[in-house]
């Protein structure tokens, strides 16, 4: 009797306690749920470029499409990374951005597409089994501070190696960042001495020093700490219009524009509106605002060049070797850690 | 847990003032908050609503002007021409469109883009360059409807977005957070050039300032939730995501554990959802208050049904203890024991009636000692009587032995008679049947005859079935001798009888009667003499009554009366009839 009692008591405090606390939700206006998307409305997108570069895309795209765009951004290899944990159960309905060398690297969550137009794109940058859709394409170029070095004194990637230079080159670990990576290979391609000894003569030039992201090797020139880099032509010609001491080189001796790109993630859940997206990034509105807006270049042919940029005649172009470079990834950076760690840094 | 309530009275009292104490509180403070907050949020949905409701209606009202103006200059047929052939700084046109913008240009700014997205005219004071994508955001929208097409231009005005926005060059748009476009047709019907209305922040604010509440928030959103206008800066950076994050993941904005609560309207004309977020009308601070509060009454409730239930325990115990320790001293006899009783409650009456009893076990006891001690001297004295009776005995056995051999018959039945009295009176047994009781009278007799020359005569009337019946000894002898040496003083014939008879309710009854001058007046009755020292003159009497009453009880005792015929005296002893031995 009396531990009834006592459960009775306990119950009724429970109870006033809990009205106590009080359960403040529902007390609102209508719910809010109706606002919400239906499922068939929604695309997630991964996405490593700058919000400013992405948002007003995906802005203009949901205004044209009515579709949903749940982004999640990050940096191209930590998401990609993900993008292969998730195979089971994908996050992820679309990849936006990360070098086409990267995509192909992880060719096995993706779902080959043909965009819509195809046939308007470039050859060079189709992808041969249509693994990824190109968004742009970015060369690999030289920047040297104004201030510190004067015009001419640098015009082929052989200059790195002048002993002038030598510790005042900005170059980034390429296991960090793609594009240096990219930068790397387009090197490797353009000297003609062996891949080791290239790499061997560029440890010794950068003093066995090198930055850890991409942005420190524009800063690095920017205030003269360094007084060459390496990096992409879109990322300098941002800092240029933002009136930074920089300017590019664009190497005689060639060098290689590599597209970044979007692919369709395999099994995704929102697989129609993630292809609408590839055709809407491919297409022709996209890409005629590619040059103004973001210093990048188109990657279709019926786009004339705005004139920002210098026209692709004026650039001399090699291949990239794109799937070289997906096959051979680790094997280079294995090399070059090698040889980097071999220099005796002063 | 039950063992740990039964065992101890004070956990139980404590356990009791806690409930007493801590129940209605908490039921009392849950009732106040949840009045508070129903009141408070009712109140607070109300006021929601009405600025709700006025924000709404300002926007609609811009977005009617806005729609006349676009209407008006569509249907202006000169205007269209001159944006065809890109001309600028027509004051024809300027006329027109300053002319329709009237009233409306506080909240907004109206230009005129030619077909190709190039800036023509605009309202705004000063030099306006630029270009505006066609395919793009607002021109490109304006193209795919005949209507006016709004689109958020910008939430931030640094971000290279905005310049997309304003195509790339210049400041045309620099600052814009809402644009709507219309495309002004030629004739047949081809894009002619367009007019843009864009809304800075400085616009939106002078619009909707005082509208949505002092303390309220309000965000604009675009159709996909996206920003576009907020009243804080910092509601599109921290609020916008997170609530975009609910609904995508299909939750209610209200779900969110938030110190606001949001109201949504939407406008379907300019594609915008108007959100106010009101502070939670009772926020986590007040809340925090009312539970520390709560909390706090409640650790007052707990020290103060400690502190009454060591009260009252202490109130009940002290006097249980005393009592407890007192009746442990009864226990081991000291009666000298009182409780003082403190209050005049339950517990003092439990004390007074105590201290009663022990003062009634103490009279008992002191009773008790006093009857021991009287019965030890009894029995002294009585072994010291019992002392000489044997050789008195034995010496009256000699005397009748010498009395025969000398002829003296007379001492002889004399010395013999005593000698079986002394006897009879020194045997150990207290009871004897009447028939022996009757053969000592006869011996008695015997002697008193020869000492008063046979002058009486003595009669016993005992029937032989109560022959046998026990009385106590030697109750007859001293009655018989009342009634020899007082009864038949100086009287001839004198006659003594006994008699002995049951009655209905089983008592014995023996008379001794006899005709003698018979007994004063006040004497008669029951024998009612109670004191030792004031029955002098009648002894005899005093003892027999007194043997009875000690045997048997007060309803016992003796009876005194004249004699039925008239002379003489009859004295009656009533007690039980008993064929057994009567133990005392």
């Amino acid at each position: 009797m009396k531990e009834r009692h006592l459960c009775v008591l306990a119950g009724l405090v429970l109870t006033g306690l809990m009205t106590l606390s009080g359960c403040g939700a529902g007390m609102g206006d209508e719910p809010s749920v109706e606002y919400a998307p239906q499922e068939d409305r929604e695309l997630v997108i991964y996405t490593s470029h700058k919000e400013e570069v992405y948002r007003p895309i995906i802005e203009e795209f949901e205004e044209r499409t009515g579709i949903w765009v749940d982004v999640v951004s990050g940096g191209s290899n930590e998401l990609l990374k993900r993008i292969s944990e998730e195979t089971e159960t994908p996050g992820a309905d679309v990849m936006f951005g990360g070098g086409a060398d990267s995509l192909q690297a992880y060719e096995e969550c993706f779902s080959p597409y043909y965009c819509r137009d195809w046939n308007m794109l470039q050859a060079e940058f189709r992808s041969g089994d249509g693994l990824w859709t190109p968004f742009s394409s970015l060369p690999v170029v030289l920047i040297y501070n104004t201030k510190l070095v004067e015009e001419g004194q640098i015009t082929s990637w052989n200059d790195l190696f002048a002993p002038a230079w030598q510790g005042r080159i900005a170059f980034c670990d390429p296991g960090v960042s793609g594009s240096s990576f990219t930068g790397l290979v387009t090197l490797l391609g353009v000297m003609e001495n062996g891949d080791d000894t290239t790499m061997q003569s560029l440890a010794v030039s950068l003093d066995g020093r090198q930055w850890q992201s991409s942005g420190q090797v524009l800063d690095a020139v920017a205030d003269g700490t360094d007084f060459i880099g390496v990096t992409l032509e879109e990322t300098a010609m941002k800092r240029i219009a933002a009136g930074e001491d920089i300017a590019i080189v664009y190497p005689e001796d060639g060098t290689c524009s590599v597209p970044d790109g979007a692919a369709l993630v395999r099994n995704a859940a929102h697989q129609e509106n993630a292809m609408q997206f590839l055709d809407f990034i491919a297409g022709r509105d996209v890409q005629q605002l590619l040059e103004t807006q973001f210093y990048r270049r188109t990657v279709r042919t019926d786009v004339e060049p705005a004139g920002i940029l210098p026209a692709p005649e004026e650039i001399t172009l090699m291949d990239y070797d794109i799937d070289k470079a997906g096959r051979e990834h680790d094997a280079i950076l294995m090399s070059w850690a090698f040889y980097l760690g071999g220099v005796d840094t002063p | 847990m039950k063992k740990f309530f039964v065992k101890s009275f004070r956990t139980r009292l404590f356990a009791g003032f806690l409930v007493a104490s801590l129940l209605p509180l908490f039921l009392c403070s849950a009732m106040l908050l949840q009045t508070f907050r129903l009141r408070l949020n009712r109140q607070a949905q109300l006021e929601t609503e009405e600025h709700l409701t006025r924000v709404t209606e300002l926007l609609d009202t811009l977005y009617t002007d806005f729609h006349q103006v676009s209407t008006a200059m569509k249907s202006d047929r000169s205007i269209a021409p001159v944006l065809e052939q890109g001309r600028g700084g027509d004051t024809a046109v300027y006329s027109a469109l300053f002319g329709v913008t009237e009233g409306s240009r506080d909240y907004a700014r109206f230009d005129l883009y030619g077909k190709d997205g190039v800036w023509l005219y605009s309202t705004q004071n000063g030099p306006v360059e630029g270009e505006l994508p066609v395919n793009w955001g607002v021109l490109y929208a304006a193209r795919q409807t005949a209507g006016l097409a709004f689109a958020s231009a910008s939430t931030d005005a640094d971000t290279a977005n905005l310049t997309f926005a304003s195509a790339g060059a210049g400041t045309g748009t620099s600052g814009a957070l809402l644009q709507g476009a219309a495309q002004i047709s030629t004739d047949e019907g081809e894009a002619a050039g367009y007019l843009v209305v864009t809304m800075d922040r400085a616009h939106l604010s002078r619009l909707l300032e005082e509208s949505y509440g002092s303390q309220n928030g309000l965000i604009l959103l675009n159709q996909y939730w996206r920003p576009i206008y907020a009243s804080e800066p910092s509601l599109t950076d921290t609020v916008v995501p997170k609530l975009r994050r609910l609904l995508l993941d299909g939750e209610d904005i209200n779900d969110g554990d938030s110190d606001s609560s949001y109201s949504t309207a939407y406008l379907p004309e300019m594609g915008l959802y108007v959100l106010l977020s009101r502070p939670q009308t009772l926020n986590q601070d007040t809340r925090t208050l009312l539970g520390t509060v709560t909390l706090g009454s409640a650790l007052v409730c707990v020290i103060l049904s400690v502190f009454m239930g060591l009260r009252l325990s202490r109130q009940l115990f002290s006097p249980i203890k005393r009592l407890h320790s007192a009746i442990g001293q009864v226990v081991h006899n000291n009666l000298n024991v009182q409780v003082t009783p403190y209050h005049d409650d339950e517990l003092g009456q439990l004390a007074g009636q105590f201290n009663d009893m022990v003062e009634a076990l103490k009279a008992n006891q002191a009773q008790l000692i006093e009857n021991q001690r009287e019965l030890n001297e009894a029995q002294i004295r009585m072994l010291q009587a019992q002392l000489n009776p044997h050789f008195l005995c034995n010496t009256l056995d000699t005397m009748k032995w010498i009395s025969k051999i000398n002829q003296v018959p007379q001492v002889a039945v004399m010395s013999t008679d005593l000698a079986d009295i002394l006897r009879f009176c020194i045997s150990p047994e207290e009871f004897v049947p009447l028939r022996r009781e009757v053969e000592i009278l006869r011996r008695y007799v015997e002697i008193q005859t020869i000492r008063m020359s046979g002058s009486f005569r003595f009669a016993v009337e005992l029937p032989p079935d109560l022959a046998e019946c026990k009385v106590p000894k030697m109750v007859l002898q001293p009655l018989v001798e009342n009634a020899i040496l007082h009864g038949l003083e100086d009287v001839k014939d004198g006659i003594v009888t006994v008699r002995a008879w049951t009655t209905e309710n089983r008592l014995l009854q023996i008379c001794v009667s006899d005709n003698g001058k018979g007994l004063p007046q006040e004497m008669t009755g029951t024998y009612t003499c109670r004191e030792q020292s004031s029955a002098r003159y009648h002894l005899g009497l005093y003892n027999v009554d007194t043997i009875l009453k000690k045997n048997y009880g007060d309803r016992y005792g003796l009876y005194l009366n004249h004699r039925p015929d008239g002379t003489g005296t009859a004295v009656t002893a009533t007690l039980p009839l008993s064929q057994e031995e009567k133990n005392a």
